[in-house]
């Protein structure tokens, strides 16, 4: 077989995998928008209505009218925000810290912290829940957002001391030289230049908080303090096999946002990822 | 307040005071250990604590004792338990692996070669990874569902095929399961992989090729042993993601049927907050968070010793 045919082949195999891999990742996707826009009759037409003959957008405005989904949207966006910011004001000093300082038990201590990212919050939040309900922070949104701030932090400290560890050294110390102190280096140099890693992180943490389940599960009772996340599984209890168009509405209303947020910023994030993976 | 501002109006004691501070590390990461004293050290150990206790969610008085550590570990549910949480975990682990890997070889060789789709691939397989648990739990219902909408069995109904009990049956609902967990889980193998075959040395290729290496003889012997510490990295990772993941599950199957996919993560969680028994949760939650350490230690046993630059 010449090299040539070889190659052609090996083409060919590539696009009938990259075929079978595009309608795995994205059948599902389509199939919840597909539901989404059906009428009730055609609900029961199953994948023969692949593309409805009737769409609609009666159930995104049933939906949006007849619930709390535009509360529990914003209390999403809220806490995810809200965390987004909590993670930066904790994990930027101790990223600059790790990147320029030496001293004694620094390898250990960013290992220690991986560790903790390897903790299910699942085991953290039973003595929590205790800790909270007595010191009476249950259904707060402070409670939830902290509780998401510690979650977030281990792996945002470990990509961010990547992203400044990409800035060079001797910009810091030219900086020195003028008089500046370790603050206002970290407040003019590093902030401003680690931009992009900030940014990334960012929407790293937003987009986790944003699919967070457990925590305000746990940590929240009333109805118009949740989350999407908890939102969209009670609302999915009070639903039955012929309002399921309603449920995919809902559904998709719950990731279409997680999704936009990825996608505008793609890039970096791949970027703030792969270079955290490969430098370790 | 900024920094300058503190430079500029301070006497000159403080701001020796303020450079000396500023200089140690410590104060930079104070907040870090704080978070993490707070929410994670603490709870830990009060975990191991609660574990020797009878404790449960309502009742405020407890004794301590060893009878919820014997009660739990000798539970008749546990060993099916273990089994679910196995096959579960074995199987994303494997499977997410394999299919990033696959993927990730594919997008490169693609872009190398300038083919169609590649970038369509690559981020409609990160848009499944964005997807919250209960979403994907929701959406892969309606691909699994029995009922007339379900999206599989209507396309084997199409091509009189005979339907699948996708959900209800115990020995099929485990592989639903984890087909929606590889569909969430891929797309970050698929990232860690693409990194670590971008970082490989373009003139081992080279060689390999001079040296008359087919294909799959260059795939064998020069890809896989450079991606050996990143596919270990990522199996630590994906490992404890995988037995800490129950969102997804609790929509999708609850657990059921029976008992055929109730995790280690959903037991606990039905344990503790379903049935307030907190002293026996605990302990579960301790058995889980040996299994995720030990088996990164297993794993991390296998990377290559780093080398001193």
């Amino acid at each position: 077989m010449s090299g040539r045919t070889g190659s052609r082949l090996g083409d060919a195999m590539s696009y009938l995998f990259m075929l079978v891999m595009f309608v795995f990742f994205a059948g599902p996707l389509t199939y919840l928008l597909s539901m989404a826009l059906r009428d009730k009759r055609e609900v029961y037409r199953g994948a023969a209505r692949y593309i409805p003959d009737n769409p609609t957008i009666q159930n995104f405005i049933t939906v949006l009218n007849n619930s709390y989904f535009p509360i529990y949207l914003w209390n999403g966006l809220k806490l995810a925000a809200l965390s987004g910011f909590g993670v930066l004001i904790v994990a930027l000093p101790a990223a600059y810290a790790f990147s320029r300082f030496q001293f004694r038990g620094k390898g250990l201590s960013m290992m220690g912290l991986l560790l903790f990212q390897m903790i299910s919050p699942l085991v953290i939040m039973v003595p929590l829940y205790r800790y909270m309900n007595r010191l009476g922070l249950l259904d707060t949104h402070f409670a939830v957002v902290m509780v998401y701030v510690a979650l977030g932090v281990p792996l945002a400290t470990w990509l961010l001391k990547s992203t400044v560890d990409g800035i060079p050294r001797s910009l810091d110390e030219a900086a020195m030289i003028d008089g500046c102190n370790r603050f206002s280096v970290f407040w003019r140099i590093i902030l401003p230049l680690s931009a992009p890693g900030i940014a990334s992180v960012f929407i790293i943490t937003v987009i986790a908080g944003w699919s967070q389940f457990l925590v305000p599960f746990l940590l929240l009772t009333k109805n118009d303090l949740m989350p999407i996340g908890v939102g969209i599984f009670n609302f999915r209890g009070m639903q039955t096999d012929s309002s399921i168009q309603l449920l995919a509405a809902a559904c998709l209303i719950s990731v279409v946002p997680a999704i936009v947020a990825f996608l505008s910023l793609q890039r970096l994030i791949l970027g703030a990822m792969t270079s955290g993976a490969v430098k370790g | 307040m900024s920094p300058i501002a503190i430079e500029a109006d301070t006497p000159p004691q403080s701001r020796t005071f303020m450079r000396r501070f500023a200089g140690a590390p410590l104060p930079w990461i104070m907040p870090v250990i704080i978070v993490i004293g707070i929410f994670y050290l603490y709870p830990v150990i009060d975990v191991f604590r609660l574990s020797f206790t009878n404790a449960t969610l309502i009742g405020e008085n407890q004794q301590y004792t060893f009878g919820s550590i014997s009660n739990a570990l000798s539970s008749p549910q546990l060993p099916d338990i273990l089994w679910a949480t196995l096959i579960f975990v074995g199987g994303s682990v494997i499977g997410q692996q394999i299919l990033g890997l696959a993927v990730a070889v594919t997008v490169i060789r693609g872009e190398k070669r300038g083919l169609f789709g590649t970038t369509i691939l690559r981020t409609t397989a990160l848009v499944a990874w964005v997807v919250p648990g209960i979403a994907g739990g929701i959406i892969w219902q309606m691909l699994f569902s029995e009922a007339p909408y379900g999206a599989l069995n209507s396309i084997l109904r199409l091509m009189h095929m005979p339907t699948v009990a996708w959900l209800s049956d115990p020995a099929m609902a485990p592989w639903s399961t984890l087909i929606s967990n590889i569909w969430r889980g891929t797309a970050f193998s698929m990232v860690v992989m693409y990194a670590a075959l971008k970082s490989i040395d373009p003139s081992l290729y080279e060689a390999a090729e001079v040296d008359g290496a087919t294909a799959s003889q260059q795939f064998f012997f020069v890809t896989l042993p450079q991606l050996r510490a990143a596919i270990l990295v990522n199996m630590i990772l994906i490992t404890i993601q995988t037995v800490n993941t129950f969102d997804a599950i609790i929509t999708l199957t609850g657990g059921g049927p029976g008992r055929a996919t109730e995790v280690i993560s959903l037991y606990v969680f039905n344990i503790v907050f379903r049935n307030y028994d907190l002293s026996g949760g605990s302990v579960l939650s301790v058995l889980m968070l040996i299994i995720s350490l030990g088996l990164a230690f297993i794993y991390a046993s296998f990377l290559p010793k780093e080398e001193e630059q």
